[in-house]
């Protein structure tokens, strides 16, 4: 919400400079992004440099058409003369003229006596965009008559505002409006606010307005409003800046009050042309199935049942609360207008907006939820600003509602805010600081809430905020008293942080990658992706660790080595899907150096791994990659590791060879041998693998370096024989394994 | 007598001595029984010179010893040239965002505060409903939130797990919670879908705004270093009543501004508040017995502040080159 602080000052009255402001702001009520200077920059004299001037003489300039010559009363005695681009006006007009030395908005370099097509120019005539007082730049502005030339443009116009660019919370709707703010302004700054503005024009009005509400939980309130004989033109420049200064576009006189009684007080409004109402009546109602139409972007939009529109006797001319359409659109030649001051359901309007992905400077404001009092205020201000501002004649008023709510009654319990603040608030603070805000708060402990924080505040701790953001500067600094407890990593939390040691002690550098991949079987999907390539949960961690160390490896990475330690979704059948913690490691080197990392990984943990559940891969390009599951690994780790007596009785070494045939893997050999040779047989480790003519063809030697060992006695070199020879026999009846060393 | 001089010159001797000989005759010079500081030292009347030449000749001492241990060394290899490289061991890294989550994790184990592990795919009942979040409000909006389903949402904060662990423990709950949340945002320079997040809530008899306002400057003195103000100002949460947003004083000005905190001097660190008594009693927590705090903050921000990183996609893109830095 961009607040002009000249607009603001017409409602509150405060004392301390801006800046000051803004953080008193900041801290009780909203955010305050930033204070903006707009317009002509007010500083070193530069406002006194732009004057009100009288043309006494505009004629042709003699070197090019398109230029006029005009000498300009500035109020100096002399005239100046003064080379003009536009041709809008003539001698004895009264202009905005800008001196040499002036800096205009936005404008690097000061103004500089300049010669134009060989005529000297001293001064320059001022169109409206050329100040920021509007959009139009094809002419520049003619001021009323009877201005003294030399009189202050400043005094005559808005030249110069600062805007409060404020972020109202989803809880304080109010805010969103000037004369919210200045409410608010009121009460932080004890400065004096004024009644709302409008006023209705004195006379009696006599026409019916044809008002039907067929949906009042949609619509709990309509006051329409009949005008006649308005005159459609632009708005004077006050209106204009302002709009423009809160961000607006300015449009024509009467879409310009509409949008500005909106941002005074905070109630959209909107204006329909009469003669294009069909039996020039309004209803309001949901849509029905397959209803279209065109709204006032151009676009042709096809309504849901569930929407709110307001219609004519026969099609729908508006969209309830988000934008109305084209067919009756107030246009240059509409004499007569019904204005809508209405009160729509803020989920009925965020429903239908998100359906049709349409937002507005309305239906923002509809779904926080607007008070169903400002309506009233709002039709009564834009009729005022309709009669002078647009000639029109007020004929007549119609207030379509089932009764309007009661203001909410809460108790204040005084003793819960210094419970929940944990500083002492005394109970005639407490309701001082809510009657400044707007509530009634009498002798007892019952407060009235008023309608424009109807929704917020209905309980009793909702009060207690309320007195409390007065206060939050004074909150004091303690720590809970509750008795020491000790706290520790849960046993998975420790494992993890394990896992990460391991591998980063081990050359791997963490990575993080996205959750999301493409979508996919075994995938579970997003309704709404961002990106095609964003658009499912991950069911492992491949797909993006492989694009990074690809991306690595691209930009000349050399010995790449990445892990991640994140979670993965797997479908399921309950509510939510089988989220679990996996750990994947790519690198360089292939089947052989995943697997390494993968012993690595479990001997730290205290697991033998096992590679008939385990997923280690080499990749295509020479990766190697593993990914495992930690859920199902931390289940094997044990919690206590016993001590194994490896150092009273020494081990027996040996080394054994065995021919076998190509086709019997190392894994087998070990499986068996282990079988045959018992306990007593403490590692059995493969450390080469031969094949050539020694071999034979079709078949390989496995070289093993075996260690027998037992915790009871030194094994006797008869004892390693009588192992050795278990295991030969064992070998050689279920491979045809020859022993040949 | 030019004490000074004397020093500088003995001990500019003693580092060009190049063998045990050379020193010998350094030493004999300079500490002799005719040396200048010997003799001088013989002449002595007062105390203060006294105490000073004798300064002179132990620090002269203390040298000759020191180079005398240098020279001693095994003479060197002259092929061994111990200037070159280490054989190098391979080195991984953590990501900073493990750093400082674990970090964070333990100041928290520090308070007596358990670490609980939500869900990253939680119900709209855990994510909005439970946390009194009205229908209307923007976050529950699908242009801002990834749905699975109409039931199911990829939690937009670490607040369902607030929920899930009151759901399961008995008061009071003393905890805090990590993880990534997700934000249907276009990726940028400054926004990616995917953030973390930290909560912490706290929930006794008698937990107040007071407590909050302290236990947020415990840990921002604990993660940022130094003496940290915590600064509190009014928001909405629909969870917490009342709801503030809090700043610490910037970590790198202490509050003189500058161009970390665009000259406030204040650091915008997250929003907060005493847990609303609908939430509480959405668990079974009955709020007049019931009351404590709730606060949540991104985390990637303050390690991308902190490190000085210019672009959030940095932490997602894995580069080695970027990864290996910290």
């Amino acid at each position: 919400m961009k607040v002009p602080v000249s607009w603001l000052r017409e409602y509150v009255d405060f004392g301390l400079p801006l800046e000051d402001l803004a953080r008193k702001l900041v801290v009780t009520s909203c955010e305050v992004d930033r204070i903006v200077h707009r317009g002509v920059p007010d500083r070193d004299g530069n406002l006194e440099r732009f004057v009100v001037g009288r043309v006494e003489d505009a004629a042709k300039h003699p070197n090019a058409d398109r230029l006029q010559l005009c000498m300009v009363d500035v109020g100096e005695g002399e005239p100046r003369r003064i080379v003009c681009g536009a041709w809008n006006f003539g001698a004895g007009a009264t202009v905005a003229v800008a001196l040499p030395g002036a800096l205009l908005p936005g404008a690097e370099q000061p103004l500089g006596e300049a010669k134009l097509r060989g005529e000297l120019s001293r001064g320059m005539i001022l169109s409206e965009r050329e100040v920021d007082l509007g959009v139009d730049h094809s002419g520049i502005m003619v001021l009323a008559d009877g201005l003294e030339p030399g009189t202050p443009l400043a005094d005559v116009l808005p030249l110069t505002d600062d805007v409060l660019d404020i972020e109202t919370g989803f809880n304080r709707p109010d805010l969103a409006s000037i004369y919210g703010i200045a409410r608010e302004v009121a009460a932080v700054t004890g400065g004096e606010l004024a009644a709302p503005p409008g006023r209705d024009p004195a006379g009696r009005t006599e026409e019916r307005v044809d008002v039907r509400v067929e949906d009042f939980e949609g619509c709990p309130r309509y006051v329409g409003r009949l005008f006649r004989g308005a005159t459609i033109g632009e708005s004077p420049l006050w209106l204009k800046a302002r709009l423009l200064a809160a961000g607006m576009r300015p449009i024509s006189n009467v879409v310009d009050v509409t949008n500005y009684v909106m941002l005074a007080l905070g109630s959209p409004l909107h204006a329909f042309d009469v003669a294009r109402l069909d039996e020039g009546r309004i209803v309001v109602r949901r849509a029905t199935k397959g209803e279209k139409m065109r709204t006032l972007d151009g676009q042709e939009r096809e309504l849901a049942p569930a929407d709110l529109v307001i219609a004519d006797a026969k099609h729908p001319v508006a969209i309830a609360g988000i934008m109305g359409g084209e067919k009756s659109e107030v246009r240059p030649e509409t004499t007569d207008l019904l204005l809508e001051a209405a009160n729509f359901d803020p989920l009925t309007v965020l429903r239908t907006s998100r359906r049709l992905r349409l937002r507005t400077e309305s239906s923002t404001r509809w779904e926080k939820g607007v008070d169903p009092f400002a309506a009233e205020q709002a039709a009564v201000y834009a009729t005022q600003l309709f009669v002078e501002l647009a000639g029109a004649r007020w004929a007549g008023h119609v207030d379509v509602h089932e009764g309007l709510p009661e203001r909410p009654r809460v108790t204040l319990r005084p003793e819960l805010a210094d419970r929940l603040s944990g500083m002492h608030i005394p109970v005639e603070e407490q309701t001082e600081r809510l009657r400044s805000i707007g509530f009634q708060a009498g002798d007892g402990l019952e407060v009235t809430v008023p309608t424009w924080r109807a929704r917020d505040v209905t309980r009793s701790v909702d009060l207690v905020e309320e007195v409390v953001r007065f206060r939050i500067e004074d909150v004091p600094t303690t720590l809970p008293s509750r008795p020491a407890k000790p706290a520790q990593l849960t046993r998975e939390q420790r494992l993890r942080r394990q896992i990460e040691d391991v591998l980063v002690g081990a050359g791997f550098h963490e990575a993080y990658t996205w959750t999301l991949v493409p979508p996919g079987e075994g995938r579970i999907s997003l309704e709404e992706p961002l990106s095609a390539e964003l658009a499912a949960l991950r069911p492992n961690l491949e797909y993006w660790l492989v694009e990074s160390a690809r991306r690595n490896r691209n930009a000349g990475g050399q010995r790449i080595a990445l892990f991640e330690l994140a979670r993965v979704f797997l479908p399921a059948d309950g509510e939510l899907p089988d989220e679990r913690w996996h750990v994947a490691g790519i690198m360089d080197g292939g089947y052989f150096r995943a697997k390494g990392a993968v012993e690595t990984l479990h001997r730290a943990l205290h697991v033998e791994p096992d590679f008939t559940v385990l997923d280690v891969r080499g990749l295509d390009e020479g990766w190697g990659y593993f990914e495992v599951d930690l859920d199902a690994l931390f289940g094997r780790v044990p919690d206590v590791v016993l001590y194994e007596d490896v150092i009273t009785y020494p081990d027996v070494k040996q080394d054994l060879a065995f021919v076998v045939d190509e086709g019997v893997s190392a894994g087998e050999l070990i499986e068996e041998a282990r079988r045959a040779a018992g306990p007593e047989l403490r590692e059995l480790k493969p450390f080469d693998v031969y094949r050539g003519e020694q071999a034979g063809p079709g078949k390989k030697s496995i070289a093993f370096s075996a260690s027998f060992q037992s915790p009871e006695r030194t094994l006797t070199d008869e004892d390693a024989a009588r192992l050795r020879g278990l295991i030969a026999e064992a070998l050689a009846e279920r491979f045809g394994a020859f022993l040949r060393a | 007598m030019d004490v000074e001089a004397l020093e500088r010159e003995a001990l500019a001797a003693i580092a060009k001595a190049r063998s045990a000989d050379e020193l010998e005759e350094v030493r004999v010079r300079t500490l002799g029984r005719k040396s200048p500081l010997k003799l001088a030292l013989r002449e002595v009347r007062d105390r203060e010179s006294g105490m000073a030449l004798n300064a002179v000749r132990e620090g002269v001492e203390q040298a000759l010893a020191a180079r005398q241990a240098q020279l001693a060394q095994p003479s060197a290899d002259p092929t061994f040239d111990p200037t070159l490289p280490g054989e190098e061991i391979p080195r991984g890294s953590y990501h900073l965002i493990t750093q400082l989550r674990r970090q964070i994790e333990d100041v928290f184990i520090g308070m007596g505060y358990e670490i609980y592990d939500g869900l990253e795919v939680d119900t709209v009942e855990n994510n909005f409903d439970a946390l009194n979040t009205p229908e209307a409000h923007p976050s529950r909006d699908p242009r801002d939130t990834f749905y699975l389903d109409d039931d199911t949402v990829l939690r937009t904060h670490t607040s369902p797990s607030q929920i899930r662990a009151m759901r399961a423990m008995e008061p009071p709950v003393y905890l805090a919670s990590l993880g990534r949340v997700y934000r249907r945002d276009t990726i940028d320079a400054t926004h990616t879908p995917i953030f973390h997040q930290v909560e912490a809530l706290a929930v006794d008899r008698d937990v107040t705004l007071a407590d909050l306002r302290g236990t947020m400057r415990a840990f921002a003195e604990a993660i940022f270093g130094g003496t940290r103000e915590i600064r509190m100002r009014t928001s909405f949460f629909p969870f917490t009543e009342p709801s503030v947003e809090f700043d610490m004083t910037c970590y790198l000005c202490d509050g003189a501004g500058c161009a970390v905190c665009k000259h406030s001097g204040w650091i915008e660190m997250g929003g907060a508040g005493q847990v609303d008594p609908n939430v509480l009693a959405g668990v079974g927590y009955d709020p007049e017995e019931w009351q404590g705090f709730a606060w949540g903050l991104g985390i990637d921000r303050i390690a991308f502040a902190r490190h000085g990183l210019p672009d959030l996609r940095l932490f997602w893109e894995n580069d080695i080159r970027v990864l290996s830095q910290f």
